[in-house]
């Protein structure tokens, strides 16, 4: 039985390692960013002469970047709670119920989802440019939110609906029978219970928006958001600024990637 | 879960999937059915004419060059989907099997990752890949000789960079898959002698076709609109479908062209759409009769 062990440890080596080099490929990038940040040279070569904190100094003088922030924000914010909403509206319209026309609003709010996102962007730009014409409106930081809402409902709606799929109905039915209402039922029993899923479907809508290219690149009209403005920067010519402001960029991601983590690790905790 | 039997007039239905359904209906339905609708007008003096024709149509039917583009897409869309799947599995498989104690670790990395602004990534990756930059400082510092990175700027460069965003969808989708097989199946199938090929080939295999099939689709729909890696790494000598659209409205300004291009785009993603419901279907029948 060695050479059957061996040939375990083999595939086992070999799947781990795979597995390694996959995590590092996604973080190639990212690292890189990080790394040129902190880089002693204006032009974004290696080997560089040392290591500075210039970049983030520059930034910080020069603060072009803030309103691109802050509509990020403001975007994200918005699209988060209502994403969130409707989301987790959809996945019990989804889960709990069944009706007529359920299948085709299945389809229907999960279609966002495998839609080029250029292409669903194009569309929007073109129907909100008509409807501009004729209700005299621009596009800007709403057109941006319809359509990342549009966007992150259904990734909301997925992860809901996933937790409302191992969900025991008999505790609802138990509170009922002791007097609460519907409402009651659904604030102080089946709400505290989805929280896991809503709250990681919260932070993943926020971030959803906040990274997005596709969709603000056609919806933005005059507004800018984070992505866009590094987007015409580093088409205008690659600076080192560019990476410090991606290195800025990474903390409040990367702090709400974990936050979800500890919602769910408590979540698991209690049950 | 039983789902309960509701009239579509129910008000619980209508607050669960009333606003949702208006919303899509209103920007998501409606720009489909105005691109579909414009595609059948004219221009004129890059200004929109609405004067019924099929004029775009035979425009865009007896033009290769089109057909050129949007063939090369196809192309690189499949390349891609192969390069993701055959990247993804292993990973898939080593987190259902082997690494299931690091699946969380494993699955909050590809999520950060997954989840950090496309335009930075692909900005990483010029970093890397140029000539001076830190990938062929890293070669040339353990002895492989000066120069070796030296695609950026061509299209295999942009299907790295699509490979790069759009691997984390058959990852999902085929762990999840992998995640149900039952293990007494292949315990089993260990009893009776089975060589760890031939379960992976006749199990296995078989049992994640679903993950796959969407993963596959996913990363297929999804790269026939790949843009921005295109732009960033791409260099733009061959452009894909999306470049070509997206400068068919902002250069030529000509709507009714570009709104052509899409919907050709649309209706091939859609085929392929279409084709993995059918073979979904197929794959639950046939688990049905067995």
């Amino acid at each position: 039985m060695t050479g059957h062990r061996s040939t375990t440890r083999l595939i086992n080596g070999l799947l781990g390692g795979w597995t390694v080099a996959y995590l590092v490929f996604l973080y190639i990038p990212i690292l890189a960013l990080v790394f040129s940040s902190f880089s002693d040279s204006r032009l974004l070569t290696f080997p560089s002469d040392g290591y500075t904190l210039c970049w983030f100094g520059e930034l910080l003088q020069k603060q072009d970047f803030l309103p691109a922030v802050w509509s990020s924000f403001i975007v994200a914010f918005i699209t988060m709670i209502l994403a969130t909403i409707l989301g987790t509206a959809g996945a019990i319209a989804w889960m709990r119920y069944s009706f007529r026309f359920q299948t085709t609003f299945r389809v229907l709010s999960f279609l966002p989802i495998l839609f080029p996102q250029l292409l669903l962007g194009i569309m929007m730009l073109l129907w909100f440019s008509v409807l501009g014409n004729l209700f005299h409106f621009s596009m800007g930081l709403v057109t941006l939110i319809i359509g990342h809402v549009i966007y992150a409902s259904p990734f909301v709606l997925i992860i809901v609906a996933v937790q409302l799929y191992g969900f025991d109905e008999s505790i609802e039915d138990a509170a009922r029978d002791a007097g609460a209402s519907n409402w009651t039922v659904l604030r102080r029993v089946t709400l505290p219970i989805l929280w896991p899923g809503i709250s990681s479907a919260m932070i993943l809508a926020f971030l959803l928006s906040w990274g997005n290219f596709y969709l603000s690149y056609s919806l933005n009209g005059t507004e800018r958001t984070l992505p866009i403005f590094i987007f015409s920067g580093i088409a205008v010519g690659s600076s080192p600024i560019y990476p410090a402001l991606a290195t800025l960029n990474f903390v409040p991601a990367l702090a709400l990637v974990l936050l979800a983590d500890f919602f769910r690790r408590r979540a698991a905790r209690k049950v | 879960m039983t789902p309960h039997k509701r009239s579509l007039l129910d008000p619980a239905v209508l607050i669960s999937s009333g606003p949702l359904t208006v919303l899509l209906l209103l920007f998501f339905l409606g720009p489909i059915v105005l691109t579909l609708l414009l595609t059948f007008q004219e221009t004129e003096f890059y200004r929109l004419q609405w004067a019924w024709s099929l004029k775009t149509w035979s425009g865009v039917f007896s033009n290769p060059t089109y057909w050129t583009v949007i063939g090369r897409t196809l192309m690189f869309s499949v390349e891609s989907t192969v390069i993701c799947l055959l990247v993804a599995y292993p990973v898939a498989y080593a987190m259902a099997t082997r690494l299931v104690q690091y699946n969380h670790h494993i699955v909050i990395l590809v999520a950060f990752a997954f989840l950090t602004d496309a335009v930075l990534k692909a900005f990483g990756w010029v970093l890397i890949l140029d000539k001076n930059g830190i990938g062929n400082w890293l070669l040339a510092q353990i002895g492989l000789g000066p120069g070796v990175i030296d695609f950026l700027f061509t299209p295999s460069a942009t299907l790295l960079g699509v490979v790069y965003s759009l691997s984390a969808y058959p990852l999902f989708t085929i762990y999840l898959s992998l995640a149900r097989i039952d293990r007494d199946l292949i315990l089993a199938a260990q009893d009776a002698g089975a060589g760890r090929l031939r379960i992976f080939w006749t199990i296995t295999l078989p049992l994640s076709k679903p993950g796959l099939l969407a993963g596959a689709v996913l990363v297929f729909v999804l790269s026939l609109g790949t843009f921005l890696e295109s732009k960033v790494l791409g260099g733009g000598k061959s452009p894909l479908a999306s470049e070509l659209i997206r400068q068919t409205f902002e250069t030529r300004v000509n709507w009714p062209l570009g709104a052509a291009l899409t919907t050709v785009l649309v209706v091939l993603a859609s085929a392929a759409l279409a084709g993995l419901g059918w073979l979904l279907a197929r794959q639950n029948r046939k688990g049905a009769a067995e």
